[in-house]
């Protein structure tokens, strides 16, 4: 088991060692590399950050439930309290007839109206603010919520928010279309450099699997090699985007500031560097992997 | 210990190297594979090590059948093979020091009784005053001997050699005849080829007489 752990922080420190000492080949490699992932996170921060300001947008859609004309307060507190248990609602108020009355009154100068009408033609409601931004998801709510007993009509206006949605959706579309084509260049531009490191080391190769190296003893420099370089560009990507949005933020706010709103580029929260840093590695050990699997076929046993 | 059943190794193109040959080598035994040049001994011994597949026919390693084996599990029988080969196979990127240490750290053996196992198997081959060099820096016969301290250096259970005494002298081809009755000695079965069959006499050990891939009469 010593031997195990030995073998391997033996394989990352000459991995590394193998990586500092050519500088510039190296440099020009992660950067090649960095950039190519810097992209698709720029990206992922862009739409994030326009989510983000979304989800704080003061004009979220609500939906209005009108109430029966018959509803009694027995009703009226049935349907209170199941908004009150709602997981989908953020918040709601009621607003009694009574209250829509006067107001419709004070607003528009209509003064003795319900004495015109002989009674109060307007239902009680409850304006529900929802939780979710989502379509669908308000659809589903919106349905639900006038199935509720008593409840005459639930109405909402979804045009903006679909469009709002429609827009972010894009945005996250296109990340991960991104994402995944630059994650096959990493994939493929590891492979190349791993490929050109056991051309190099062939001869090594060769003769380790002569006197019994399994596969796995002369994968493992190369494992790490493509470990590091994944690690390394994954770091120099994030750092290219904290840049980016340390540059462009001043602008953003600027802009934003024009239409009375505050949004700006954000970081990436720590569990998403580690998930970023993680899946750059494991790309690039796909890549090796790959590399060292195809190699190691053609030097078996005839 | 090694087994032979009705063995033929065709290589592609049609040539055959090896044709419907059976025998078998007994534990401890030492062997010598005779013949000219062609005849096939070097087949044989790429055949022991699992370098080459049977086309046809059995190859048995401490009766591990070596042809259904895939090619990962290969290794461990080369674990425990030592072979001195014909090009001698040493990394010139690294000195001699570390060239016999490579079969320790494929096998995982503890750092510091490696270090002891390497000095011993470098003393023993006469290099012991060279581990620091490069192997640039060697003759022919010490390069030689460096090809041998690394295929016994894990005290191998079979050591394989493919024309040892090849291009040296004949004092120096009996010093390392020498060298692999020694370790013969202490209990490894040991095949040996050559086409200089006058060495081998000399030791009345039994010798396996090849001509174009059959036994020769």
């Amino acid at each position: 088991m010593r031997h195990f752990f030995y073998l391997h922080a033996q394989s990352a420190r000459s991995a590394l060692i193998k990586i500092l000492r050519q500088p510039f080949g190296s440099l020009l490699n992660l950067l090649m590399l960095s950039v190519a992932l810097a992209l698709p996170l720029s990206l992922f921060l862009a739409v994030a950050s326009l989510q983000d300001w979304a989800g704080r947008l003061t004009a979220t859609p609500q939906i209005t439930l009108y109430m029966e004309q018959s509803a009694e307060a027995a009703d009226i507190s049935a349907v209170n309290t199941t908004l009150h248990k709602h997981p989908e609602v953020q918040s709601f108020v009621f607003i009694s007839k009574g209250q829509a009355l006067k107001e419709m009154e004070t607003k528009n100068g209509l003064q003795g109206l319900s004495d015109g009408l002989g009674g109060n033609p307007l239902p009680d409601a409850f304006v529900v603010t929802p939780t979710t931004l989502d379509p669908h998801e308000l659809d589903m709510l919106q349905k639900e919520l006038s199935g509720l007993p008593m409840v005459e009509s639930a109405q909402f206006d979804a045009s903006w928010a679909k469009r709002l949605f429609a827009l972010i959706s894009l945005g996250h579309q296109l990340t991960w279309f991104l994402a995944g084509v630059l994650g096959a260049a990493l994939v493929l531009v590891t492979h190349n450099t791993i490929r050109m490191q056991i051309l190099a080391r062939r001869d090594e190769i060769e003769v380790t699997k002569l006197i019994g190296a399994p596969d796995s003893f002369i994968r493992r420099p190369f494992m790490y090699h493509a470990l590091w370089q994944g690690l390394v560009a994954a770091l120099i990507a994030w750092g290219l985007t904290c840049w980016l949005a340390l540059a462009a933020n001043p602008a953003i706010s600027e802009f934003a500031r024009l239409y009375n709103e505050q949004v700006s580029l954000r970081m990436l929260r720590p569990t998403e560097l580690a998930a970023f840093i993680a899946g750059s590695a494991l790309l690039a050990m796909i890549g090796a992997r790959m590399a060292a699997d195809h190699h190691l076929r053609r030097v078996g046993p005839r | 210990m090694i087994q032979f059943d009705q063995v033929t190794k065709r290589y592609p193109g049609g040539n055959e190297a090896l044709k419907n040959l059976s025998f078998s080598i007994e534990t401890g035994e030492m062997v010598f594979l005779a013949g000219p040049s062609g005849a096939g001994k070097s087949t044989l011994l790429k055949l022991i090590a699992g370098i080459e597949r049977a086309t046809q026919g059995g190859v048995l390693v401490n009766g591990q059948n070596l042809t259904r084996m895939r090619g990962n599990q290969i290794c461990f029988v080369r674990q425990h093979i030592g072979m001195v080969f014909q090009d001698h196979k040493i990394l010139f990127d690294r000195n001699v020091f570390d060239n016999v240490m490579l079969p320790l750290d494929i096998i995982g053996f503890d750092r510091r009784d490696a270090a002891r196992r390497v000095r011993a198997a470098l003393d023993k081959v006469g290099l012991l005053g060279r581990e620091k060099s490069m192997p640039i820096r060697l003759s022919g016969g010490e390069q030689q001997r460096l090809c041998i301290a690394r295929a016994v250096v894990h005290r191998p259970s079979i050591l394989l050699a493919d024309e040892p005494s090849a291009n040296l002298d004949r004092a120096y081809a009996l010093d390392i005849m020498e060298l692999f009755k020694s370790f013969h000695q202490v209990g490894a079965t040991v095949v040996i080829s050559a086409h200089d069959e006058t060495l081998m006499e000399d030791y009345g050990r039994r010798i396996i007489r090849l001509r174009e891939g059959q036994f020769a009469a």
